[in-house]
């Protein structure tokens, strides 16, 4: 097989299958690269590539987001289908789950119309023998004619045989075992390819099974004209016959095969006693113990997160490691090296780079975050994730929106920004912009929450239990409006639950750096330049000036004190930024309990940070921004205005 | 009531008036209710003078060039569709008849089968609302009572009650996109399935993949029972 690659070209290994059965993985060990690998579907949304030896020559790998079927439905499973048809690898490993052979096979029968040298992985060996399942590799082989591995890609077991095998990797031959009037209708269409388009036999029978994306590249690539018309044809003729769109009769000629195929490499030893795992993926999934299962995982990460993270690590890294630390070292540093006052404020002074800007970012953020994506992490890679999509869908779908969206929601307590860019994963326009606009208005970020969590915690914990009753009517309310506002509809609830297994360590620790280190990147510029921009504001007497010009709403409606309108506007830069303001306002005694309520509340609400408001623009084009910005707007000071006439009337509420 | 009026014979005349009011109803559904049409269409059917015996049985009428069913016509018209496509669900599902006997078989049925017989076929088969060309059976009395007391052999997903099992007997989705969503996940007439829970949502089983769906969509996936023995 290697002697019909040309030398001179880096030769392209890709990985395809269905969604989590682990093709980052592999992808890792081959590349010793990282991809995002999780344990929820649709994860990998790009196309990620590394170079790796195979054989004594330079490969490039290729990871692919996980498909069902290579006739995209979705976005991601376009994405792979597109790069096989374009970039003509020369060898695929078809990557498939040990324990649902079936379905993987089925995806590789559709890889097999294409045309390309395949590798068949059967990963997750240890899960389907856990489960009694084994597979004939040797018989699989046979049958489908081309190289078959075992493989446990998390241990690494099987892969210095998949690295041998790539060399032999060949074509598998196409058995039709559909009817004559699918066959007649492929025939029908042929000639409308030139004889040279490669893959011409996966075209046709994507358009056959409906797929129009891939109408544009046949006839980008020379198609006669004229076809649509045999298309529709040959569509209508299978579908008199049949009774069911073509798409289906393909699916049920090909389950009849496999079905064969299966009886006779599959042998089910009947399972063995459900483990604790597959226990707790039962129970998580019903209202009983599901969401007493919940309440403690919600317990598990605050007390992660909202104790240690931002309580222990951020008292540490604030008091000790900054307060008696650097920003003394930095201030004798700057008095020794630039003893200028105004190099002095800029740097060290009460808006200083170092003593605000580096303070904040490193001591009050980074260890927040840090921790709210290791449990995050955690979560995500256990599988335990879509099943609160499952014990949510129902609430979710008072807001226009189902189950799926509890994803983008929950990433968004960690950073808003990484969930509206997740929003891609909804499935129609009405769920993203709804999506989008209450992460900018509700959800908090880990960040945020912290500053938040630490203002409340000395005081009565009514005042928390208000800002979260307020925060959460808040989000139904809004949901359920913009549902009825917005036009569009709302999809149905359909998702892949994934089995809770075991999170590997390592992968989590590595997921959180990436992420962390894609925070840093946004964070720490934008905080030196809202310190910057705070400094100079300050400098130029404007902060008093905006401060007075805002006083009819902050202190008026809102019962604040002048000094919090800082805090909003510099929120805008940063969200938890805002919240540090405010932080540094409570410390200093400027705010009774009520003044704290209304600003936790309008904190959490009011604008969005820039990032976010940037992804915004990005994702939901100028018009959705500015609507959302709008909303948040009037939502936000609308809600906390009343909030506070509430508590002048009801003091007794948080005190 | 007599043997002959309980169960009466389907006589030629009567198998031909009903074979051409459900054509009628059929031509109907797709839009075509042009006098000059339908007389063509009934002919070319092979009852030339068929269309003349409907207005004279007092069936349809036919006033400007458009073709009317009268309410005594409406009301067979519905009726045999009905029963055709009932046979044509019971002839798929129970049977498992390939495509090519199913077609001459349920014409031969749809004559004799009685209303009683009709409303027992459709509860077994757990009221299913098309015919497995696609085409929406006309309901029965039967369908809003929703007949529990005779356990269909197939019924939809969303009728299902945790814990039991079967087979996916066939998807009610047409060309909807779910319904690639759904094959792509292996939900494909055949396969195997076990339903773990129904809320807040539907949790399935289905080969070794597990999924979770609302009730809209397990309202449309339909089951045959396990214990039923494989007829293929």
């Amino acid at each position: 097989m290697s002697a019909t690659l040309d030398p001179a070209k880096v030769p392209t290994l890709v990985l395809v299958g269905n969604p989590n059965v682990g093709k980052s993985v592999i992808f890792g060990r081959l590349t010793g690269k990282y991809a995002t690998v999780s344990n929820y579907p649709g994860t990998t949304v790009e196309v990620s590539s590394g170079l790796t030896w195979l054989a004594g020559q330079k490969w490039r790998v290729v990871d692919t987001p996980g498909v069902n079927s290579l006739w995209p439905s979705s976005e991601d499973e376009r994405v792979t289908r597109d790069f096989l048809l374009k970039e003509r690898p020369d060898v695929v490993l078809s990557v498939m789950d040990s324990k649902n052979l079936q379905r993987g096979l089925m995806t590789l029968l559709e890889l097999a119309e294409f045309g390309f040298p395949l590798v068949v992985v059967l990963n997750l060996a240890d899960e389907a023998l856990d489960r009694g399942i084994a597979v004939d590799a040797l018989a699989l082989s046979r049958i489908l004619g081309c190289p078959v591995v075992p493989t446990v890609a998390t241990t690494g077991e099987g892969l210095a045989e998949l690295k041998r095998a790539v060399e032999h990797a060949s074509v598998v031959p196409v058995v039709t075992s559909d009817p004559p009037e699918i066959v007649d209708a492929l025939h029908s269409l042929e000639a409308h390819f030139p004889k040279e388009i490669p893959s011409s036999r996966a075209v046709r029978l994507a358009l056959l099974a409906g797929d129009d994306t891939v109408l544009t590249w046949a006839r980008a690539r020379g198609e006669a004209g004229g076809m649509e018309a045999d298309l529709f044809a040959a569509g209508e003729r299978a579908r008199l016959r049949f009774a069911r769109p073509p798409r289906q009769i393909l699916f049920e000629s090909r389950e009849a095969r496999l079905r064969g195929i299966c009886a006779e490499v599959l042998s089910v030893r009947g399972r063995l006693a459900p483990r604790l795992s597959q226990r707790l993926g039962v129970w998580s999934l019903r209202p009983w113990p599901g969401f007493l299962i919940a309440a403690v995982v919600l317990f598990g990460v605050y007390e992660f997160v909202g104790i240690f993270g931002a309580g222990t690590a951020v008292n540490f890294l604030e008091n000790t490691v900054f307060g008696k630390w650097i920003t003394p070292g930095a201030a004798w540093l700057v008095d020794k090296i630039l003893p200028w006052a105004f190099t002095r404020d800029i740097l060290v002074g009460p808006y200083g780079v170092i003593s605000m800007a580096f303070s904040y970012a490193f001591a009050l953020i980074l260890p927040i975050v840090a921790t709210f994506f290791l449990a995050f992490g955690l979560l995500e890679d256990s599988g335990y994730l879509p099943r609160l999509s499952v014990l949510l869908d129902r609430v979710f779908r008072l807001m226009g929106l189902n189950g799926r969206a509890v994803l983008p929601m929950i990433l968004g307590l960690g950073c808003d920004t990484m969930a509206t860019m997740t929003t891609r994963i909804l499935d129609t326009k009405k769920e993203r912009m709804i999506v989008t606009l209450l992460l900018a208005l509700t959800v908090p970020c880990s960040a945020q929450l912290a500053v938040i969590l630490g203002m409340a915690a000395g005081l009565s914990p009514k005042v928390l239990g208000v800002w979260l009753f307020v925060l959460v009517g808040t989000t139904l309310v809004t949901g359920w409006g913009a549902s009825k506002i917005l036009p569009g509809s709302r999809s149905t609830f359909l998702m892949e639950i994934p089995p809770i297994r075991r999170p590997l360590f390592r992968n989590i620790w590595m997921k959180m750096q990436v992420r962390l280190a894609w925070y840093l990147k946004e964070v720490v510029p934008l905080f030196v330049y809202g310190t910057l921009a705070l400094f100079f504001l300050d400098r130029w007497g404007l902060l008093k000036m905006a401060e007075r010009g805002f006083s009819p709403i902050v202190q008026g409606w809102l019962g604040l004190p002048a000094q919090a309108t800082e805090a909003f506007l510099i929120g805008f830069l940063r969200r938890d930024y805002g919240a540090a303001g405010l932080y540094t306002l409570q410390k200093a005694g400027l705010l009774d309990l009520r003044q704290v309520t209304v600003s936790l509340v309008l904190i959490t609400l009011f604008m969005p940070c820039l990032a976010q408001w940037l992804m915004m623009f990005k994702e939901r084009g100028w018009k959705g921004a500015l609507t959302i910005t709008v909303a948040v707007l009037v939502v936000a000071l609308g809600i906390s205005g009343v909030l506070n006439q509430v508590l002048l009337k009801v003091p007794g509420l948080v005190g | 009531m007599t043997e002959m009026q309980k169960y009466p014979l389907p006589t030629a005349e009567r198998e031909d008036v009903e074979e051409a009011l459900g054509l009628l109803w059929h031509q109907r559904e797709l839009g075509f209710t042009e006098g000059a049409m339908l007389r063509r269409s009934l002919s070319t059917a092979g009852s030339p003078e068929g269309f003349d015996r409907l207005i004279h049985l007092g069936f349809i009428k036919e006033e400007l060039g458009q073709v009317w069913l009268t309410p005594t016509g409406e009301e067979l018209a519905r009726d045999v569709t009905r029963r055709l496509r009932l046979a044509e669900r019971l002839l798929t599902d129970v049977l498992s008849l390939d495509h090519t006997a199913v077609d001459p078989n349920a014409c031969v049925l749809e004559h004799t089968i009685s209303p009683e017989v009709t409303e027992s076929i459709c509860t077994l088969l757990g009221h299913p609302g098309e015919c497995p060309h696609g085409h929406a059976i006309p309901p029965g009395a039967c369908c809003q009572k929703n007949d529990a007391l005779l356990s269909p052999i197939v019924k939809p997903l969303s009728r299902m009650a945790a814990g039991e099992s079967g087979r996916v007997a066939y998807l009610q989705l047409k060309d909807h996109p779910e319904l690639h969503r759904l094959l792509a996940l292996g939900v494909i007439p055949g396969t195997p399935l076990h339903l773990h829970q129904t809320f807040p949502a539907f949790v399935v089983e289905v080969g070794e993949s597990q999924l979770a769906l609302e009730s809209s969509i397990a309202a449309r996936i339909f089951v045959r029972r396990a214990e039923l023995p494989e007829m293929s």
